[in-house]
């Protein structure tokens, strides 16, 4: 038979690209579909511009009919308690273009969470497994961190362990955190720094250095912060070939179980059938279980879509009685990781706080304007105002539940005539029982720095960090993908995506999931 | 682009065979793409700061010799991994790619046979030990001038300081027809290389005869800073005024005080040669960004300091008639805000167009985070001023365009300088607008407009090789008949012989 590519991967962000950049790189022939449109730097940076609404992080990309972001009026359904609704979008790339980079490595422990803790799931690989990925992950984006640090805040040193340091080191600690490490260290707060994807102090695979725009999120206006369009070109130039405004609706089962054909609608409306060797599906966390679903295929678990799983998140503003210049640099500089692991995690969820280092008129305006302070008044006061904001939000484990469940809409269609999501979440008990612990250490934080609190929220928030939609274990009748992320129902079907992820720890999935992608590649590679 | 050696097109046609490859042109650009890179060199204590006189041995002062020749720009190998001297960078030229040849001592796959005087005769008649003559790729006319003392210095280094790479290049050099034909390099030899040793000058003083020989040898400057002949030769009566490489421009760099660096101070030039830019008046990019990477920032501050204060003795030519100085242009008229930030359209068609070619809203959108709203870049000059600035001010656009296409990847003793390549993200027509708002803003809008074809011919790197390429049919047959004539004539007069014979 006569295939049209070795490996069709659908989806062109982050992790899509990674793996088809190495198949490309390494002369397989491969397609690339995504349902957007590939649209350079400077454009994003003149909608970011020239959009009324700078706090909203889809504004500046389109939100077109046939690729409608999550932010589409009705796009996303919700029927739970908790409206889940992360910042998805749709263009060559991926939401990587205002993920703000944090590039971190899962704990070994998060990754033995029943065995060491008795509650949830194990990986069906282990840290050891995944480490040489990582380090291929962190060179292909570029991280730069500090090797030296404990991120797992347990009074270790240099852990996890890496077999490689950080292809950049950290730019350094900025005032503020170097402040509130002298205020808080003395109460036991131990802090760490964001790894970060963004070149630091020099220009790393044709990006220049981060130079503190702090606009990560949305849109980093100068290309420092690693985005999925770097990869895009790179699996292009290594002869991958890109289709945009493809919209995959159906994956097509042939002879022995395989996966044999996609079928994609265009921007037109016309459907187009593609076949290949092997596919990789990377259509973001909750697309890709969708796809799935509505093709009838790798689900003999009955759990694709469901065990969804986010890090459910609480914060803290407040205003510290001296000035800290919250801004300069990445918007996320540095964490405070005492919670992250350790026994609790039998009763409750670890958690993580990050401190926001934002540039924070724009809420510090708001609020004074609602305060109903204008002129001079108003220009003092943001300038005292904006140079003491503090700005901490906390992420927490959550646990896979079956409940917790993404399907394609039974009756709403999008204006391809596909169905839009349905989502139905509710926050795990475990993560409800950390959440007063974390509450009562933001009041600790707060009077550490004799803050004056300005805004505490105990509801709680979306940190669009989507796991479980497609579950990795090593039993077949309770996942969806092996360790390999390879379907059990489908020997040449590999799922690109943190949706794999089946113990949440607390930290952003992306480089796990690129590492991932990129070991999915070479798992490939030896097969095709 | 047409270079004023094409006039003499005409009168030359029959000397074709004489012709050099024009591979120095087109070397510059071919680095370009690897200064991420910079290969690790074997170092024998090699103290930069340290006086040439200074040293404490032959091979490390041959060490510094080799830095300041800049043997490993071409004499590395394809991979970052390739040990130093192990050769195979392919040097892309029309004619086809140059493949720089291992020079590591390996007696099987280097030059580890080589006597003193095969080396010698290699770096400074540009002939191989087995008597095969070098492309000019190789600057021998150059290094015709070195002294023997350097010469002994630099072959102690590479006999002794450089480990043996036992493995040559997989890919050899392949030129088209007639390049192809080595020999033909030994005409061009008779008329084009001065092989005399440097001579110092003794009316001036020490500091600038070693600037001079330092400029004229080992760095040679004038391998891209002065303009060629038609036979690819440099003009010593155009000395440093500047000329094209490979899509960029190495500026007239003579003291005229408007269109050369008359302007600079001595210091202000050695500290160029150093970290690759002068605030408020120019950044390296392309070739000379390599030329410092790899060899000048490793001189001592003394030598730098000499061949500053050389370069301010040579002849200051104006051949332009150039008015203002490239360091001089700058904007006179700040934007506002509601000009450049105009409420737009927020349907998805409009928000994923990317077609526009308005040169200020993509200047805005693509350029502007760094180099600023009105060019002036960020105090700190860490990014720079497109005001007072060698790239927007100068006689032509080339390293203008050729920086928003390529970018900038600069390593030098004062950090890494970046800017990222804009060649994937606009088109020609896109960099055509930009650079025209750049240049009519802040730079030298005379130069203005440049076209969208100009751009498209910098993509595709076709700059004065190509347009001899593109003589070469014509020349080939231009020559092909110079020699039926002769083989005509040579017949008669061979007949002739005979007729007298038979006839006496």
């Amino acid at each position: 038979m006569e295939y049209d590519a070795d490996v069709i991967v659908i989806g062109s962000g982050a992790l899509g690209n990674n793996a088809a950049y190495e198949l490309a790189k390494q002369g397989k022939s491969v397609i690339i579909l995504e349902a957007g449109k590939s649209i350079p730097r400077w454009k994003i940076t003149e909608n970011f511009r020239t959009s009324p609404r700078k706090n909203n992080y889809n504004d500046p990309y389109p939100n077109a009919a046939t690729a409608p972001t999550s932010f589409a009026k009705d796009y996303i359904e919700n029927t739970g308690s908790f409206a889940y609704l992360p910042g998805m979008l749709k263009l060559v790339g991926g939401t990587t273009w205002h993920w703000a980079a944090c590039a971190w490595r899962y704990l070994p422990s998060d990754m033995k969470l029943k065995s060491l803790y008795g509650v949830g799931r194990d990986w069906p690989i282990s840290y050891d497994d995944l480490e040489p990925y990582y380090c291929r992950a962190e060179e292909a984006i570029g991280v730069s961190g500090r090797s030296d640090e404990d991120q797992s805040g347990q009074g270790k040193k240099n852990f996890p362990p890496r077999s490689k340091d950080y292809p950049m080191p950290s730019d350094g600690i900025n005032y503020m955190t170097n402040r509130m490490h002298d205020r808080l260290g003395k109460l036991g707060y131990r802090f760490v720094q964001e790894p970060s994807a963004r070149p630091t102090n020099q220009p790393y695979d044709g990006r220049p250095a981060c130079s503190g725009n702090n606009n990560c999120m949305p849109v980093c206006p100068i290309g420092s912060m690693y985005s999925g369009d770097v990869h895009a070109r790179h699996a292009v130039k290594a002869g991958a070939k890109l289709l945009t405004e493809a919209t995959a609706f159906k994956l097509e089962k042939g002879s022995g179980n395989k996966i044999e054909a996609v079928h994609y609608r265009n921007a037109n409306g016309e459907d187009k059938k593609l076949t290949a060797r092997y596919f990789i599906v990377a259509a973001h966390g909750f697309e890709t279980p969708k796809l799935l679903l509505m093709s009838d295929v790798a689900n003999s678990s009955d759990q694709v879509g469901r065990n969804i799983m986010d890090h459910n998140g609480l914060a803290i503003q407040f205003l510290a009685d001296e000035p800290l210049w919250s801004g300069r640099g990445t918007v996320e500089e540095a964490c405070i990781v005492n919670m992250r692991d350790g026994q609790h995690r039998r009763r409750y969820a670890a958690s993580k706080h990050n401190i926001g280092n934002s540039v924070p008129n724009m809420p510090v305006a708001q609020r004074l304007i609602a305060q109903g302070i204008f002129g001079k008044e108003l220009d003092e006061r943001i300038r005292h105002d904006a140079a003491r904001w503090v700005d901490i939000s906390s992420m927490f484990e959550t646990l896979p539940s079956p409940s917790n469940r993404v399907i394609p809409h039974p009756t709403k269609k999008d204006a391809l005539g596909l169905p839009t999501l349905s989502i139905h979440y509710d926050v795990p008990a475990y993560t409800e029982a950390a959440k007063d612990i974390v509450l009562r250490d933001y009041r600790r934080i707060a009077a550490g720095m004799k803050g004056e609190i300005v805004n505490e929220t105990s509801e709680w928030q979306n940190h669009d960090h989507i796991m479980g939609s497609v579950i990795m274990g090593k039993n077949p009748a309770d996942s969806v993908v092996n360790g390999e992320c390879r379907s059990f129902d489908h020997h040449n079907l590999f799922l690109a995506t943190t949706g794999v992820i089946p113990a949440a720890g607390v930290v952003n999935p992306t480089l796990t999931g690129i590492a991932l992608s990129i070991r999915i590649a070479d798992i490939i590679a030896r097969e095709v | 682009m047409i270079r004023p050696f094409f006039y003499r097109l005409a009168s030359v046609a029959g000397m074709a065979f004489c012709l050099s490859l024009p591979a120095m042109a087109s070397a510059g650009n071919s680095h370009t793409g690897d200064a991420s890179n910079p290969p690790v060199i074997v170092q024998k204590n090699v103290v930069a700061a340290t006086p040439t006189n200074g040293f404490s041995s032959e091979l490390e002062r041959g060490a510094y010799l080799a830095k300041a020749g800049d043997c490993i720009a071409c004499h590395r190998g394809n991979s970052v991994t390739a040990p130093p001297y192990a050769g195979g960078y392919a040097i892309a030229s029309p004619m086809g790619s140059i493949v720089s040849p291992n020079i590591s001592p390996s007696k099987t796959a280097g030059i580890g046979n080589y006597s003193e005087q095969e080396f010698s005769r290699a770096i400074r008649k540009g002939i191989r030990k087995d008597g095969a003559y070098l492309y000019p790729a190789m600057p021998y006319t150059a290094y015709a001038g070195l002294n023997d003392k350097d010469i002994h210095a630099l072959y102690v280094y590479f006999m002794q300081g450089v480990a043996p790479v036992d493995e040559k290049p997989q890919a050899v050099t392949k030129l088209s027809f007639p390049f192809n034909i080595r020999l033909l390099m030994s005409g061009w030899n008779l008329l084009f290389l001065h092989d005399k040793p440097f001579k110092n000058n003794p009316k001036v003083s020490d500091e600038i005869n070693r600037g001079h020989y330092l400029v004229d040898t080992l760095a040679h400057c004038s391998t891209c800073h002065s303009p060629r002949n038609f036979f690819m030769a440099e003009s010593s009566r155009r000395y440093l005024t500047g000329a094209a490489v490979g899509g960029w421009y190495a500026p007239n760099i003579t003291p005229d005080e408007t269109e050369g660096i008359g302007s600079w101070s001595e210091e202000e030039i050695a500290r160029y040669l150093k970290t690759g830019h002068v605030n408020g008046k120019a950044q390296a990019a392309g070739s000379m960004a390599e030329a410092i990477e790899y060899s000048l920032r490793f001189l001592s501050d003394a030598d730098l300091r000499a061949m500053a204060a050389y370069l301010k003795t040579v002849a200051p030519q104006n051949l332009t008639g150039a008015k203002q100085s490239r360091f001089s242009f700058e904007t006179r008229t700040p934007v506002h805000m509601v000009d450049i930030e105009p409420v737009t359209s927020r349907t998805a068609a409009a928000m994923s167009d990317s077609g526009s070619v308005d040169g200020q809203l993509l200047y805005e959108n693509a350029c502007a985070s760094c180099h600023g709203r009105n060019g002036e870049g960020t105090a700190d000059h860490f990014y720079p001023s497109l005001n007072h600035n060698s790239a927007t001010g100068g006689l032509v656009a080339d390293n203008l365009i050729m920086t928003i296409l390529n970018g900038i990847e600069r390593k030098t003793n004062d950090g890494i300088a970046g800017m990222p390549a804009y060649s994937d993200e606009l088109n020609d027509s896109q960099i055509a607008a930009i650079a025209n708002y750049v240049l009519t803003r802040f730079g030298n809008k005379a130069i203005a407009p440049i076209s969208a074809q100009q751009v498209a011919d910098f993509r595709a790197n076709k700059s004065d090789p190509a347009l001899l390429m593109k003589m070469m049919p014509w020349l080939l047959s231009g020559a092909g008949f110079v020699f039926v004539v002769i083989i005509i004539l040579g017949y008669f007069r061979i007949k002739g012989l005979f007729h007298r014979r038979r006839s006496n």
